[in-house]
């Protein structure tokens, strides 16, 4: 009876090992976000096709985060709180625009660099009703110009090297709606060039384009930024990051429709067409004969001494600072053998 | 001799009974604000000390005063376009229960559509001057005056009815005599609600357009990181808010001095 009750012990011990294990070793193998390094990603704007965003998207989808041993959170900032959080540490990453990232280190002192840039050419530009027959900037005198926040350093740019006289140019600060141009309460819009043109052809209107770059002036656009905290302590991570985000811009080259697909499974209320729109605009202007050179997203000393010496002219930043300090090229220019990508 | 006094000692009261606790509690919570900012570090650009924000306003006070009193200027015409539309509106309904059916329901729609949504087209339509915000105003206002007004108009008491119509009193006597008298403590108990809310809404109106007014400060303030801008503006909106609602009922007791509320 002693024997019995004993066998039943160690049978029921053996089983209970076996169960540990079969439950325990799958489990390991499953699970191997436990191994993968995590950080979150917060994209400047609600879900839509700014290159820096789609660029995570399909990093994400894809799983090129994932050979980078990557766990990525993205998030999504709606009012513009993506920055706070950056400094807050509740984000690791995040995007700003290359005249953003320049303010906010000039003012309030921000201690956060770009580590790669999307917009060779400034996002910014201005539109006209094509019916107007505006024929140059020198026109725009006896209009009226409305803005989003703050009048633009690139439209003070446009009207110096135009010689047009800003007192005579009635300026209004009028959101984020097109229609105030279509509805002809103003007749110079400032817009973001791979929305706003779009958008207004929609309704059915022809708009006229005016460019910064078509004067020579320099403007820069998306950027990754982090806290220079982070790339201090973490910069395996931000280089496997942006190593990843770099093969997504391939793909997103290469397939531009599948990378489409992917965008409208993160924004799925959008128009796909306009999502096309500014997905093509954006990466039109990734692209320079320095990146052709260099790799998507290289960056010069040049570029940013430009646009902060244009800044500080046009009284944009209150405080002047030394601009090297906005960005750091090391991290994109590792990831390439020529143009090349390394992958993985 | 006595009685001049007696009057002042009242006053000491007064002041002592009803300033000191609210006051105090300000200052408190204000303390609090401070140490929490100092004993955690926390940067500027997060949440900005109490002192910050009192300084920014010190150090500039011209820029906040002339912002306020744009968004000032808009709060009250506007509350007085839709407290005079409300009125004018109960008057109507108060009359005709036809009308009261007919009118309530777009009164209602009204008051649901969420401002914030519709203020953009406001631009649209109607330009980017004060006229788009007074407007706004005028809508957010509109309902809690038009609902007590009706209130007001409706809910005689019957014996009084009774009393005016024994001695042959015409229905303007009655009007006049009777429902307005009667409606006048529904009225300020709807002005104490309208007034702060036109603040807010001249506040929703100049985050979407314009250059003036302290809405416009808080967006572009918030646009730049400037947090002790951004909550200097708050703390101005709110004194104005208080000071309005103060205002309103000192009129009340003055003008309502036979009511209960008065």
């Amino acid at each position: 009876m002693k024997r019995e009750i004993s066998v039943n012990i160690n049978q029921t011990l053996l089983v209970c090992i076996i169960l540990f294990i079969l439950t325990i070793v799958p489990l390991g193998c499953m699970d191997r976000s436990d191994e993968l390094d995590s950080i979150v990603f917060m994209a400047g704007y609600k879900p839509q096709a700014n290159l820096p965003f789609i660029a995570s998207y399909v990093a994400q989808e894809k799983g090129f985060f994932t050979v980078q041993n990557l766990n990525v959170e993205i998030l999504h900032s709606s009012s513009g709180e993506n920055i706070q959080l950056l400094m807050s540490g509740d984000v690791d990453i995040t995007t700003a625009d290359a005249t953003t990232l320049l303010k906010r280190i000039s003012e309030p002192g921000l201690p956060i660099k770009a580590f790669v840039l999307f917009g060779q050419d400034g996002q910014q530009a201005f539109i006209t009703m094509a019916d107007a027959e505006i024929q140059s900037p020198k026109d725009w005198e006896g209009l009226t110009f409305g803005y989003k926040f703050t009048v633009p350093p690139d439209y003070l740019a446009i009207l110096k090297a135009n010689q047009v006289d800003r007192s005579k140019i009635n300026e209004v600060r009028v959101g984020f709606d097109p229609r105030i141009l279509t509805e002809g309460k103003v007749d110079i819009l400032s817009v973001f060039k791979s929305n706003e043109p779009d958008t207004i052809n929609k309704f059915g209107f022809k708009v006229d384009i005016w460019d910064p770059s078509d004067y020579d002036i320099p403007s820069l656009g998306l950027t990754y930024i982090a806290t220079e905290k982070t790339i201090q302590n973490n910069p395996e991570i931000l280089r496997r990051f942006l190593k990843a985000t770099m093969k997504a811009i391939e793909f997103i080259q290469n397939n531009p429709e599948e990378a489409l697909d992917i965008v409208m499974k993160y924004a799925p209320d959008e128009d796909r067409d306009h999502q096309k729109y500014m997905m093509m605009t954006e990466l039109e202007d990734g692209r320079s004969p320095l990146t052709t050179a260099n790799g998507f997203g290289y960056m010069t000393d040049g570029q940013w001494r430009q646009l902060y010496s244009q800044l500080l002219e046009f009284g944009s930043l209150p405080n002047a600072f030394d601009y090297r300090d906005a960005f750091v090229n090391e991290f994109i220019t590792s990831l390439y053998e020529g143009n090349q990508l390394v992958w993985p | 001799m006595r009685y001049r006094e007696t009057k002042l000692g009242q006053k000491s009261l007064i002041v002592f009974y009803y300033l000191l606790p609210p006051i105090t509690a300000l200052l408190v919570v204000l303390v609090i604000w401070e140490i929490c900012i100092r004993i955690w570090n926390t940067p500027i650009y997060i949440a900005p000390s109490p002192t910050a924000v009192f300084n920014r306003i010190f150090t500039d006070p011209i820029f906040f005063l002339s912002h306020g009193s744009v968004t000032l200027g808009e709060a009250m015409s506007g509350f007085i376009l839709g407290a005079t539309t409300a009125f004018l509106a109960a008057l109507l309904m108060a009359h005709a229960r036809f009308l009261e059916r007919l009118l309530l329901p777009i009164a209602i729609l009204i008051k649901v559509t969420p401002i914030v949504a519709v203020a953009p087209m406001f631009v649209i339509w109607f330009g980017f001057g004060m006229l788009p915000k007074v407007l706004i105003v005028g809508l957010i206002t509109f309902f809690p005056v038009l609902i007590n007004a009706i209130a007001g108009l409706k809910s005689v008491n019957s014996d009084t009815l009774d009393l005016f119509h024994s001695v042959n009193a015409s229905n303007k006597e009655i009007f006049l005599k009777l429902r307005i008298p009667n409606a006048l403590p529904y009225l300020f108990a709807a002005f104490r609600i309208s007034i702060p809310l036109s603040v807010i809404g001249a506040v929703v109106g100049e985050w979407f357009s314009g250059d003036k007014g302290l809405g416009s400060v808080i967006m572009i303030a918030h646009s730049n990181l400037d947090m002790p801008t951004l909550f200097a503006a708050i703390i101005i909106l709110g004194l104005t808010g208080i000071i309005l609602t103060f205002i309103s009922s000192y009129f009340e007791s003055k003008l309502l001095f036979w009511s209960d509320t008065g």
